[in-house]
């Protein structure tokens, strides 16, 4: 029995005129497609690395790669003997097949869309989507990956981010974050005012503008009540939040002016007898 | 201490010690400054060790490329140009050179840094912050700590302006070394609220050395296209 190669891709599969060759050709094409977009968008991401920020870059990437995906897909599709002029008429009747299908699908890749040309968040920002909270580690087609601050692999379909409030804590240049810190009442406050004042001056990213401003906010149960206002850069705002309060801290008991711990004076209507007190001068007196 | 050095060198200027020593055959580049030390063995056959200013934007941490320097108000007449001089911070850098590549090592300085918001939370940029004196003529200048920048100034608005900052994109910054460290701008002033800035890529007195930039170093394409102040001049 002779086997003949030719013969074989010319063996209809039993859809219209399509043979297991054309069949054959569309794969190795479309193949060949997601093989080159993968070269060009690894080399592209390459190229850029140092010079775009990861955001663009992975963006642009995306674009080349599903640009030669689709592009090699439009190449493949005659050899399924599909008329590309008839695309246009069948777009809108497969357009609405699809839309009823897959419309989360459709619904996520538009809203994907959305926030990339839109860019409410970028790639390493950190951000509050619902109840989620962690930095942007990529902006997919269908959905954002975001890892919380434990660390921990967020996937939250796009429609999802799109649809909800986005915080995004490092989209402004600065920021600013807040301390109070109890004095005792016989602490001078001014003095303490003065001190926070001045180790937030010598804090390198404690902003010169907008001032830090240091004031009695409230007066306490137990303490006098400061409280600081101190703008940062958004995305050093933490480390500066956590390295200040400490070295206001110290600076404060340096200059023996003290935290208080909570206190209560009790009053008693007829006194207090300490009843050990009594005896125990009985025992001296004897 | 700045310039080239190949093999094994010491330079100690004051609390600044820079030094590559071989020890057991590995050369080993060592600085200590402001009671900081910093440690990096090197492995190279060709190449040299170059100590230069750089662009001052890099400490403590590396978070903007903008420089903003605020100086005593000048009033400025409509029309009028004049330059000045002020004094700026400089940093130190120490990069390798061989002849295929440079690479930044270590990038130092002997006084804190502050830095402030130019224009708003929203818009604004974090810049590196100076102050300075406005000088007629070339001041005397802390070595390694600061340098002089020839400033020259145009009010090309039809109104007087009050001008008290400027504010320059440090990736077009041209640093050139000698007896001091000298850099050269100017600022025109477009509006009562907006000037562009720009560096001037030449030496302040002749024989100065240009200093090899941090961002030629790091391989970061910039163009040199100046700096749009829109958020006020004072």
């Amino acid at each position: 029995m002779t086997f003949n190669a030719t013969e074989i891709l010319e063996i209809p599969v039993g859809v219209g005129d399509i043979t297991i060759g054309n069949l054959l050709y569309f794969v190795i094409i479309l193949t060949l497609g997601v093989i080159v977009a993968k070269i060009v968008s690894i080399n592209v991401r390459r190229v850029l690395s140092e010079r775009l920020p990861k955001n663009e870059r992975e963006l642009l990437t995306k674009l080349i790669n599903y640009g030669i995906i689709i592009w090699a897909f439009v190449i493949a599709l005659p050899q399924l003997n599909f008329d590309l002029s008839g695309l246009l008429v069948a777009g809108g009747i497969v357009g609405l097949v699809i839309g009823f299908a897959s419309q989360s699908v459709v619904s996520n890749l538009v809203s994907g869309l959305f926030l990339m040309f839109e860019h409410p968040i970028k790639i390493g920002d950190n951000i509050n989507v619902g109840d989620v909270s962690g930095s942007v580690e990529d902006i997919r087609i269908l959905s954002t990956v975001v890892k919380t601050y434990d660390g921990i692999y967020v996937r939250i379909p796009n429609e999802t981010v799109f649809t909800s409030n986005i915080t995004n804590y490092v989209h402004n240049a600065a920021r600013r974050f807040e301390y109070q810190i109890g004095i005792r009442y016989e602490d001078d406050a001014d003095a303490a005012i003065r001190i926070a004042k001045e180790v937030i001056a010598t804090h390198p990213f404690a902003l010169k503008s907008p001032a830090p401003s240091v004031f009695v906010d409230n007066l306490g149960d137990n303490s006098v009540n400061l409280t600081a206002y101190i703008w940062a850069p958004a995305r050093n705002w933490w480390d500066v939040r956590t390295d200040l309060l400490l070295k206001i801290k110290q600076a404060l008991e340096e200059n023996g002016i003290e935290i208080p711990f909570p206190q209560r004076t009790v009053w008693f209507a007829d006194g207090l007898e300490v009843k050990g007190r009594f005896a125990g001068e009985r025992g001296k007196e004897e | 201490m700045f310039g080239r050095y190949r093999g094994s060198f010491r330079r100690e200027c004051g609390d600044i010690l820079v030094e590559a020593e071989s020890v057991d055959g590995l050369l080993t580049y060592r600085r200590r400054c402001e009671g900081q030390t910093f440690e990096r063995i090197l492995v190279s056959k060709t190449g040299e060790v170059v100590i230069n200013p750089v662009e001052p934007v890099n400490l403590p941490k590396d978070i903007t490329d903008f420089l903003q320097i605020e100086f005593s108000p000048m009033i400025i007449e409509p029309g009028a140009s004049r330059t000045v001089y002020l004094k700026f911070p400089i940093e130190i850098g120490v990069l390798v050179e061989c002849a295929r590549d440079i690479e930044v090592v270590d990038v130092f300085a002997p006084d804190s840094q502050k830095y402030t918001l130019y224009g708003s939370p929203t818009n604004g940029v974090i810049t590196r912050y100076y102050e300075s004196t406005v000088y007629p003529e070339v001041p005397l200048v802390e070595p390694f700590r600061e340098g002089v920048m020839e400033f020259s100034i145009q009010n090309a608005y039809r109104e007087w302006v009050e001008v008290s900052r400027v504010v320059f994109e440090s990736t077009d910054m041209k640093i050139y070394y000698g007896d001091f460290v000298a850099a050269t701008a100017k600022m025109k002033i477009l509006t009562k609220t907006m000037a562009e800035t720009d560096f001037v890529d030449a030496p302040l007195r002749p024989g100065m050395v240009k200093s090899v930039e941090l961002y030629t170093a790091r391989k970061i394409p910039a163009i040199d296209r100046g700096y749009l102040m829109e958020w006020g001049l004072s």
